[in-house]
């Protein structure tokens, strides 16, 4: 029993140092985006709000993680594929049809399954486009 | 988020699903309904995998994510005539978004 306890704060320990280390990880993307979308609209963004938004997305992307797995196993499946995402979106429908499109995109591309740097800078020069306004 | 975006979100799904795969061993045999995930729905533990496309998909939904709350702070803030981006601004579209995503 005492082992068992051991080796669960271990464990612990362990998924908390990961878990930290991915969260940094994800501020520096997080920080990299918004800074690109507050000088499209001629905004600095102050620290604050960048932890934040951080803070907001990434518990966003563990709610997402959660769904994304309940959905899966409601349809018998082990992987999550992308009509699943499309799914976590419903209740939106600007960003569900978005993300449609997105899906279709992929899907189209899906001849060649190597993914080259390119693709990227065109999804990026294409995206802001696709940011939606909706309050 | 970029390429090595979908490698991020992929390992934060992974620790999560892990995170939970862990919790369903433990409270194996024990009747547990709480659990949304049923007992009886895997027989083996195995964690839950994302496809290459999927992890893509949820990446673009965070990037979408972080990108509307910057952009609707901003439109506040711009509203007040000011030139940054303040909590008080993320204040203001917290809510909203919150409910949009």
């Amino acid at each position: 029993m005492d082992e068992r306890d051991y080796s669960d704060f271990e464990r612990e320990e362990e998924d908390e140092s990961t878990s930290n280390v991915l969260k940094d990880r994800f501020r520096l993307s997080v920080i990299k985006i918004a800074e690109a979308e507050g000088k499209k609209n001629n905004m600095e963004v102050s620290e604050q709000v960048m932890g934040c938004i951080s803070d907001l997305a990434f518990k966003f992307s563990e709610q997402l993680a959660k769904d994304l797995e309940l959905f899966a196993q409601h349809a018998g499946r082990k992987s999550v594929n992308m009509d699943d995402v499309i799914l976590s979106a419903h209740r939106n429908e600007h960003l569900a049809s978005s993300l449609r499109l997105y899906s279709s995109e992929l899907k189209g591309k899906e001849p060649q399954p190597e993914k080259k740097r390119k693709k990227t800078s065109k999804k990026e020069g294409k995206t802001p486009s696709a940011a939606l306004h909706i309050s | 988020m970029d390429t090595d975006g979908t490698d991020l979100i992929h390992a934060i799904f992974k620790l999560v699903w892990n995170r939970k795969s862990i919790e369903r061993e433990r409270n194996e045999g024990t009747d547990n309904l709480d659990s949304e995930v049923g007992a009886g729905t895997s027989k083996k533990n195995r964690s839950t995998t994302a496809n290459a496309n999927a992890l893509k998909m949820s990446s673009e939904l965070l990037r979408l994510f972080v990108a509307e709350a910057v952009q609707r702070a901003a439109t506040i803030s711009d509203a007040e005539g000011a030139s940054k981006i303040e909590a008080t601004h993320l204040e203001r579209i917290l809510p909203q978004l919150l409910l949009d995503f």
